[in-house]
């Protein structure tokens, strides 16, 4: 009567919720690999700044646009690259907070999908007792 | 073995074998990822090494003679110069002109930093390793069928037991220790038992002193008042003890709590029915005492309480020794439990004076229907009889047969 469709809803939204979740998931490691490649890229552009802080005044700086070597200002080169560091370290603080928010919501979502199994259980324990 | 005061487990509940076995494979994968960058810097830095050679070399001549590679598949003779000048990657599409010696540096750098990035990866799969090997031991130790045998001690919090199932590859070794611990409950339950002993004679020291003084009827019954008091004490003695021992056993694990309280209810139970044997009998003696013949009687029952009593400590010391050989024993609970029958001995006695109290009071309903029984010495002397046979009967109780002559000679008067 009322309880098989009670189970079918409560598997419905049981389905739902663990979609949620998987989605929740994916987000959580895309934004982990993202997070990778930043870091990397940041601990790469620190060097490049070391380095042309160590050149001297005169030497000559190029710049790698597609097939072409470009030749660069220092001054110029050393501002841009300070530029992308500053840059690629606000989007790591970004990607920061998205993943603190996602990992939340993953976790309430985890805690409504137990929710969800715990009545399905009481309900055909129910069932099984009638 | 009886009701466990620990916990039994096997390995295999706890850890079941497939999940260990899977464990296992997923830390030896990320190892696998792991060794695979490693191998991959080593490369890197093998290139770099051979590049910074090269780069010191080349300006050692003023030009070189080479081939070319032109295309996928052709060479062509060339020449090399402007050999100090070169062209360095610094990172993110930035290059530099550099001389070789310079370029070299850089590349030392570039070198250092590939080093420090190997060290952390060693670090990193050196933890993958150890836990590899630990998933390793549980998974086969839980395949044999090993068993976590978690006990109760006194002192420890619950925080403990978080502390040994994390040293779970030690799971044989509280066994050994129970091992140790039994034959050390065995001496601490000689002592105990010698100490109820002593006890028990105390207790009887007290009765006759009690008894010896009996001629002087108020004196008597200001002894039996201090008695009273004395054997109160005692009882708040073993209640005191008895609380230190729950207060151990609260600080300790519950479960222990649990079963102290299993095992006290048994006890409590015997207490109970020695209480009831000796209301019993002690009814019987009123309602048969006061004449001559009767204290005969009343004596001859004397023995029989005694001898229930004795019975009935005989069957404890029976259960207690139930009790040991039941447990799988751990020294402070065999502590708690032999504390406890112990104390309970005491109980007894203690419950003695109680059921004096109790057994005066019957003796004082008894005696009403025995007054009408002795007539006239009743009429002369009722307060003195009355007060007489109200202090008299614990002493009667515990008398022995040259007693009762005494008492009837009071009596009389």
């Amino acid at each position: 009567m009322a309880s098989p469709a009670a189970v079918r809803e409560l598997q419905r939204d049981l389905e739902n919720k663990a979609n949620d979740l998987s989605k929740i998931q994916k987000d959580i490691a895309k934004n982990h690999q993202v997070r990778k490649k930043y870091t990397i890229q940041l601990g790469e552009n620190e060097l490049v700044l070391k380095e042309l802080e160590l050149l001297k005044e005169d030497a000559n700086v190029y710049k790698l646009i597609g097939p072409v070597l470009v030749k660069q200002d220092l001054a110029e080169a050393n501002a841009n690259v300070r530029k992308r560091i500053e840059y690629i370290s606000a989007e790591l603080k970004r990607l920061d907070a998205t993943v603190q928010d996602l990992e939340e919501k993953q976790n309430s979502k985890r805690e409504a999908v137990l929710k969800v199994q715990q009545r399905m259980q009481a309900l055909q324990a129910g069932k099984a007792k009638a | 073995m009886g009701s466990p005061r620990g916990e039994v487990t096997p390995f295999a509940s706890l850890f079941p074998v497939d999940e260990a076995h899977k464990a296992v494979k997923r830390v030896e994968e990320k190892i696998a990822e792991k060794q695979k960058e490693m191998d991959h810097l080593k490369e890197f830095i093998a290139d770099n090494n051979s590049i910074i050679n090269l780069v010191s070399k080349l300006p050692e001549e003023l030009h070189h003679d080479i081939m070319v590679p032109f295309g996928k598949a052709a060479f062509f003779p060339g020449r090399l110069i402007h050999t100090n000048e070169f062209v360095v990657l610094l990172g993110e599409g930035y290059y530099a002109e550099r001389t070789s010696k310079q370029t070299a540096d850089i590349l030392k750098r570039r070198g250092k930093a590939l080093d420090s990035q190997v060290e952390s990866l060693k670090a990193n799969i050196k933890d993958l390793k150890a836990e590899a090997s630990f998933f390793d031991t549980t998974a086969s130790e839980a395949a044999e069928g090993l068993v976590e045998i978690r006990e109760d001690y006194v002192d420890e919090d619950l925080g403990e037991e978080h502390f040994e199932s994390a040293l779970k590859g030690k799971g044989e070794s509280p066994g050994l220790n129970e091992k140790t611990r039994m034959v050390e409950d065995d001496d601490e339950y000689t002592r105990l038992m010698a100490r109820l002993d002593e006890l028990e004679k105390e207790e009887l020291a007290a009765e006759d002193d009690d008894e010896s003084i009996e001629d002087d009827p108020v004196a008597n019954g200001a002894l039996e008042d201090a008695n009273e008091q004395k054997e109160q004490s005692n009882t708040i003695e073993s209640d005191t003890v008895n609380s230190e021992h729950f207060q151990n056993a609260i600080s300790g694990d519950l479960l222990l709590y649990q079963t102290h309280s299993m095992q006290r209810k048994p006890q409590e139970q015997e207490k109970i029915e020695d209480v009831a044997a000796e209301a019993l009998s002690n009814k019987y003696q009123s309602d048969l005492s006061l004449n001559d013949e009767q204290n005969r009687t009343g004596s001859t029952i004397q023995p029989l309480p005694k001898a229930e009593k004795l019975s009935s400590k005989s069957s404890t010391h029976e259960t207690k020794r139930h009790l040991r050989n039941e447990k799988a024993s751990v020294l402070p609970e065999g502590k708690i439990e032999a504390m406890s029958s112990a104390t309970q001995p005491v109980h007894m006695q203690s419950a003695r004076p109680p059921s004096n109290s109790s057994k005066t009071e019957a003796s004082q309903s008894g005696f009403d229907s025995s007054k009408a029984f002795t007539g006239s010495i009743v009429e002369r002397s009722t307060d003195v009889l009355t007060t007489k046979s109200a202090t008299l009967p614990p002493s009667d109780s515990q008398s022995k047969p040259s007693r009762p002559v005494s008492r009837f000679k009071m009596q009389r008067r």
